[in-house]
């Protein structure tokens, strides 16, 4: 495309088996323990 | 929905429900503004500034990406939110000790002792908060322990006997246990030092960054600043260490300049860093307010440029930040987003006499008291309010665009602020909102720049 580069093609419509399995970290237990960021917690699923 | 924004010559726009993200020139942002009611009127208007035929090309980017379902995707049914059927808890913060060995002004926990006698938990209510964690984490492998305080440090050997416990039991259970400490660092030392890198996933250093800033509020109990005395423990453990680790730190209006803490820590070598706000009365003199937010978002844009610059040009002490450290390539699912923190439901406090509490934040502030872990939970009607509260029911979530990224924000900073876990605290949502803008806009420019190579 000339008038846009798209730098992440979101999936959050893609809901699959694995979908909240509960494997990733929790938020609050990686480093702030007081602010709560989910962008920043991979998926263990891939 | 989507969300545009202009920062530093780069053009971006997030499609909030997809969690698509476009970098896009002036033509497209321009349009935007008229999609996807008024398209006709946008083609009209914008034909005195552009020429047709640079219109109707960025019209038919727009619609492809809309018919791919990365712009103006439709918000979910309430449907995709029903995700709590059956909670089942698979973080624990573990409160070894209610005690600690300096007295931080701003200490949410009282300077350590949470409001009550000093404590520390024994060997025996720790390995039933293990087993307990074990025994309640439903089909979940992966199960965290936060070794938290106080200082768990002054518990270290009830901290290795918990260490070993957990891993006897995990074949039994098959569970996997992600230890992590957060500790002000003080009792580090050769013999401690070798078993956190041995065995904590996670290790959590606090200190505020520049020597008269850590000072002024991490001090003893007889005044004197922490500083001299934690910085070369750090050193010597991050140096001797392979595992992931965090250096953080908390601002508050002393340190509105608090870029310039980080790039402090940066410049130490430390590589992984968080600064988190204070969150405290208002009536603290050194609690953020309102009125500190430009120079707040100011100080956030500086972090940012710095982060750029620094991986751009290959400069020394890199660092990363860990509330830009938004991952592009593996995002969590959409049931994580929507699930936020998980207190009270996937993540659990546990206090050195065994009570339960949705997390460490709740910790004695007896209507929150879950159970036991001798009894388990004993009240169940303290844990439902946290199954209702999603970023449906907060307040603002629905139309805020960034929703998705913060899930609705910290329950406790809500409830401590507004007495409320639906009310989010609002000073709180700005400044998430200021630091998602500039992760993203770091990843648009690193994008562009691998692109431009």
């Amino acid at each position: 495309m000339k008038h846009v580069k798209t730098i992440k093609v979101g999936s959050n419509h893609k809901i699959s088996s694995t979908s909240g399995c509960g494997e990733c970290q929790t938020s609050c237990q990686s480093a702030c323990k007081t602010s709560c960021t989910v962008g920043n917690q991979g998926c263990e699923q891939n | 929905m989507i969300h545009k924004y202009k920062k530093n010559g780069l053009n971006i726009v997030l499609d909030v429900n997809s969690d698509s993200i476009h970098i896009v020139d002036d033509v497209v942002f321009d349009l935007l503004d008229f999609y996807p009611e008024n398209k006709d009127d946008g083609i009209n208007d914008l034909s005195n500034k552009y020429s047709r035929e640079v219109i109707d090309e960025a019209v038919q980017e727009v619609d492809f990406l809309i018919n791919q379902e990365q712009l103006f995707t439709k918000n979910y049914s309430s449907d995709a939110f029903n995700v709590y059927n059956e909670p089942v808890i698979k973080a624990m913060c573990l409160h070894v000790a209610h005690d600690c060995n300096i007295r931080c002004k701003y200490c949410f926990a009282s300077q350590g002792d949470f409001k009550r006698l000093r404590s520390i938990m024994s060997l025996e209510v720790g390995k039933k908060s293990l087993l307990y964690l074990a025994k309640n984490s439903g089909n979940h492998y992966n199960l965290e322990v936060d070794f938290f305080g106080g200082e768990p440090l002054l518990n270290f050997e009830v901290v290795k006997e918990l260490v070993h416990y957990g891993r006897s039991i995990e074949k039994e259970y098959n569970k996997n246990f992600r230890f992590t400490i957060t500790t002000n660092g003080l009792l580090l030392n050769e013999e401690i030092n070798a078993f956190l890198n041995e065995h904590m996933d996670n290790v959590v250093l606090s200190i505020d960054g520049r020597p008269e800033v850590n000072d002024e509020l991490r001090v003893f109990s007889d005044g004197s600043g922490t500083y001299d005395k934690i910085i070369p423990k750090y050193d010597e453990l991050i140096q001797s260490r392979e595992g992931l680790y965090y250096v953080r730190g908390t601002f508050t209006k002393f340190n509105l300049d608090f870029s310039q803490d980080i790039f402090h820590l940066a410049d130490l070598g430390y590589e992984s860093l968080s600064v988190e706000p204070v969150v405290t009365d208002p009536s603290n003199d050194y609690a953020l307010v309102a009125e500190d937010l430009e120079k707040i978002f100011y100080e956030y844009d500086l972090i940012a440029e710095e982060y750029i610059n620094r991986k751009l040009k290959n400069k020394d002490n890199l660092f990363n930040f860990f509330h830009f450290n938004i991952d592009m390539d593996n995002s969590p699912c959409f049931l994580k987003k929507v699930r936020g923190c998980g207190a009270g439901l996937e993540y659990i406090a546990v206090t050195p006499k065994g009570d339960i509490y949705p997390c460490h934040q709740f910790v004695e502030k007896e209507e929150f008291v879950m159970g036991n872990v001798f009894e388990g939970i004993t009240k169940p009607s303290v844990i439902e309010p946290f199954e209702k509260s999603t970023i449906l029911t907060k307040e603002g979530c629905s139309d805020c665009w960034a929703k998705y990224y913060c899930s609705g924000g910290c329950h406790a900073n809500a409830y401590n602020m507004n007495g409320d876990l639906n009310k989010p605290y609002n000073l709180e949502c700005q400044m998430q909102r200021k630091r998602i803008e500039n992760a993203i806009y770091i990843k648009g420019r690193l994008a562009l720049e691998v692109t431009d190579d």
